[in-house]
């Protein structure tokens, strides 16, 4: 492959065919700061077309320019060869553009055939055909292969059948070109096979899919051809089968990001720092026992719902547990999360916007939160605390480097590390990482790994939930594997550790093999 | 570093709302004060003398005093209904102590735990219940309402000890009314607790993201319930003052108060959605407020006209507030 590489010019034009779909210099400005600068985007129709860049490279802001939620700032689309003007959401759906964001857009309570046909319904102005409805919303769940009842209320759905659902409706919608963003990134291995084979058959018919993910491997399984963009400009397009990973990695970061290499071991030291006794919560979790000792990063392995975000958030007293008991430095904990965090321990959720960051409010106050202690009692000394924030964010790195913005306007992996800001701040001595990576690009991601490093070096301890096992054999000094809420192994890692060995603990007894989830 | 780059960095931790959307605020408040001096000029008449100054402060002073209550309710991303009904309960409940002989300063600390008391219940049942604030308060309001009236049968109160007058009729300070006093006061000491106490801060961080709040450590339901205590203690407050210039307690004394302090608290530019907001410009909101009904009052205006015009300048202040947001959109 390198060979090929070499030669790949990424500015050459391939030979013009007619395309489905064609943005060109596409402009897009917020508050006076530039998003997108001439970004290009040309899709062809039965091809998957991976969108790849760096969280802020100006993906989502383009995708949404397609779906008509924003409007562009120069630059042309055409459909079809045909120059579109549409203006919102809804023309955009009519030119036969779908886009599934990450966050569904479905109603929850209302049933899937309600939701495939919402804005749309059969009958006449004061009666509603539910019964053709739900009908014809059976034909395209049956062509998804989803296997329910179209009366199903949608909240009652995994997130992967609510996927299908988006998709139905953007069937239903006649759709031609058919964006989907980060669609594996909360659904099983297994799932994801699914969704591929549907993709594929979608291929077949005709559209034009434009796919958004972080995680290589899975694009040279889909995509056919890949646009990269940084900093909200066009990179390079090329066609999947003349690159490898590494390529694409230097297109998006736009410098050598060393991968793979494993993280410099800190000395673990003896002190147990946390321990969990015979928990138990329900079926959720049972027998679980565990040390964590200082210094060291603890991995926890195991499939999506086997049971290790509620064994996070009974350890940090956020839910109520049946049996068993968490001691933390010698202390038995009881008093739920308030006692934790004066200990010293920090959850950092899985979802940042949800558990993480007030989104609304500046960087600074989100950072000082837990600790405002620290800044005066009683009255806050704000100086000290823009000074602590400061320090902070230089070194995490943390993009816009002010610490005034608003949380909101920052890029996924710069809002974890603002999470994980918050905590340096507090100085905390356990920290429970909860998928820290997940949604986060390349060179952040390597800037969190360091991060990790540089706290276990320090002395402090981490707890380390992730589904990305190279991740977690490259971080970890154990691994513990989580298989239906038991604790199914505790595995040193000692070099030879591999992703197959901790997936069969975590799949091991289950009802035939459900395969695991391997980033 | 320039002092003025100080000043702008000081506003990281403190601020709620992007400058525009105080300038707006402001620009309005002026803007309403500039047209009723020219329209006054244009009768012949004076709206900037000392004397409406005075009058609109005086006026404004209570729903001030209960707006600030309202807007921490609203800052947690709740409601509180039941303030306007405490306004009448706590007339009714001092001025029975007051009349059976009890002295002035215990009718007045009595008056205040029983606001306090209403508060505490409506934040236990909001927090610890997860009943939602709108349905709790609105049932407080009610209950609230009834025991005011269950008080004396119904019966207005009146002719009390002269002490109770001097509360709010007395004079500071050469000529200012003491309801200056007990606003800026009250204004000053919440501005300072919302921007530079570990309270007011988690306040804010509760309303901004209830879950992330939790997770830092923060006593999420200590915080909430403090805040409807709160409400009931500046409501109680708002209820003695009422009382005390109008030396005569009403039954149903107070009534739609609670929409007046929440329409100073959402002119102010307090966000319903929680988290937004600044004490300081709910008091602006107030103002606003009063300089209306005392401007058309001057005017001739009839009081039916006056609520509709009040209604319109709720609407414009929200109005002109999300401009700015979707404009950046």
């Amino acid at each position: 492959m390198t060979e090929s590489t070499t030669a790949t010019d990424f500015s050459a034009e391939p030979p013009a065919p007619a395309y489905l779909l064609e943005m060109s210099g596409i402009n897009k400005t917020f508050d006076g700061i530039r998003v997108l600068e001439n970004a290009r985007l040309r899709v062809r129709r039965g091809e998957a077309h991976a969108l790849l860049g760096e969280n802020g490279a100006g993906k989502s802001t383009l995708v949404k320019i397609l779906a008509g939620a924003y409007r562009r700032e120069g630059g042309a689309m055409l459909i079809d060869g045909k120059p579109s003007r549409y203006q919102s959401p809804r023309e955009a759906l009519a030119a036969g553009i779908s886009v599934i964001y990450q966050e569904f857009s479905l109603v929850p309570h209302l049933p899937i055939y309600e939701n495939i046909f919402l804005g749309k319904e059969y009958g006449g102005r004061f009666r509603v055909d539910k019964r053709r409805a739900a009908r014809e919303a059976a034909g395209y769940m049956r062509m998804l292969g989803l296997d329910l009842s179209p009366e199903t209320p949608v909240c009652e759905l995994s997130v992967a059948q609510k996927q299908l659902v988006e998709i139905a409706k953007a069937v239903s919608n006649r759709v031609r070109i058919l964006a989907l963003d980060e669609p594996t990134a909360a659904i099983t291995d297994k799932e994801t096979r699914l969704l591929f084979d549907i993709i594929r058959d979608l291929k077949r018919r005709g559209l034009g899919i434009v796919y958004i993910s972080h995680r290589l491997p899975e694009l040279f399984e889909i995509a056919d051809r890949c646009t990269v963009m940084r900093d909200g400009a066009f990179v390079g397009e090329v066609d999947m089968k003349d690159v490898d990973e590494g390529d694409l990695t230097r297109m998006m970061v736009g410098r050598e990001v060393a991968a793979g290499k494993s993280r410099r071991r800190a000395a673990v030291r003896p002190e147990i720092v946390l321990e969990v006794r015979n928990l138990g919560h329900g079926d959720k979790l049972r027998d679980i026992n565990l040390a964590l000792r200082k210094g060291e990063i603890l991995g926890l392995a195991g499939l999506v719902g086997s049971g290790r975000t509620e064994l996070a958030r009974c350890v940090i007293g956020d839910c109520r547990f049946g049996t068993g008991e968490v001691v933390f430095n010698g202390r038995t904990l009881a008093g739920g999360v308030p006692e934790s965090v004066e200990l010293g321990m920090a959850y950092l959720g899985e979802d940042r916007k949800e558990s993480g960051l007030a989104l609304a409010h500046s960087l600074a106050e989100n950072i000082t939160l837990p600790s405002l202690r620290q800044f005066g009692r009683g009255i806050l000394n704000r100086r000290r605390m823009l000074g602590a924030c400061r320090e902070y964010i230089g070194r995490l790195r943390i993009r816009p480097d002010d610490p005034r913005v608003a949380a909101r306007s920052l890029s996924g992996g710069n809002q974890q590390k603002a999470v994980i800001a918050k905590w340096l701040c507090f100085k905390a001595k356990v920290y429970i990482f909860d998928e820290p990576t997940r949604g986060i690009d390349v060179g952040a991601r390597d800037d969190i790994y360091r991060i990790m490093e540089s706290l276990v070096e320090e002395g402090a301890s981490i707890l380390m939930i992730s589904s990305d096992l190279t991740e977690l054999i490259k971080m970890s000094d154990r691994i513990a594997v989580m298989n239906r809420g038991r604790l199914a192994a505790i595995l040193e890692n000692d070099g030879r550790l591999t992703r197959e060995e901790i997936l069969s603990h975590a799949i091991a007894g289950g009802k035939g093999t459900t395969a695991g989830k391997v980033a | 570093m320039s002092s003025k780059a100080v000043i702008g960095e000081d506003r990281a931790v403190g601020n709620r709302r992007p400058a525009w959307g105080d300038m707006t605020l402001y620009l309005g408040a002026v803007g309403i004060v500039i047209a009723f001096s020219l329209v006054c000029l244009f009768f012949g008449r004076n709206f900037l003398t000392l004397r409406n100054i005075q009058n609109i402060v005086t006026q404004s002073s209570i729903i001030a005093v209960i707006a600030i209550g309202s807007s921490l309710v609203i800052l947690t991303g709740g409601i509180d209904l039941s303030v306007g009904s405490v306004v009448g309960l706590v007339g009714m409940f001092a001025g029975a102590l007051l009349k059976s002989g009890v002295p002035l300063w215990a009718a007045c600390i009595s008056a205040l735990g029983v606001g306090a008391l209403t508060g505490l219940v409506n934040g236990y049942l909001v927090s610890v219940g997860k009943v939602p604030s709108f349905i709790v308060t609105l049932g407080i309001m009610q209950i609230a309402r009834g025991l005011a009236l269950l008080t004396t049968l119904g019966k207005p109160i009146s002719r009390f000890p002269d002490g109770l007058g001097l509360i709010m009729n007395a004079k500071v300070a050469g000529d200012m009314p003491t309801s200056v006093l007990y606003v800026f006061s009250l204004y000053f000491l919440m501005m300072f607790v919302m921007s530079l106490t570990r309270f007011g801060r988690h306040v804010y961080a509760f309303g901004g993201n209830p879950n992330a709040a939790r997770l830092s450590g923060v006593r999420v339901r200590r915080v909430e319930m403090a805040v409807y205590v709160l409400s009931g203690l500046f409501a109680a407050a708002g209820g003695i003052m009422l009382l005390s210039r109008l030396s005569y307690a009403d039954p149903n004394a107070g009534g739609g108060y609670e929409m007046h302090a929440i329409a100073a608290a959402v002119i102010g530019g307090i966000s319903l959605s929680g988290g937004r907001g600044r004490i300081g410009n709910t008091l602006v909101g107030a103002l606003i407020l009063g300089s209306l009904t005392c401007g058309l009052q001057i005017l001739n205006v009839p009081t039916y006209c006056q609520t509709i015009v009040t209604g319109v300048v709720i609407i414009a202040a929200v109005y002109a507030d999300k401009a700015g947001e979707r404009r950046a959109e």
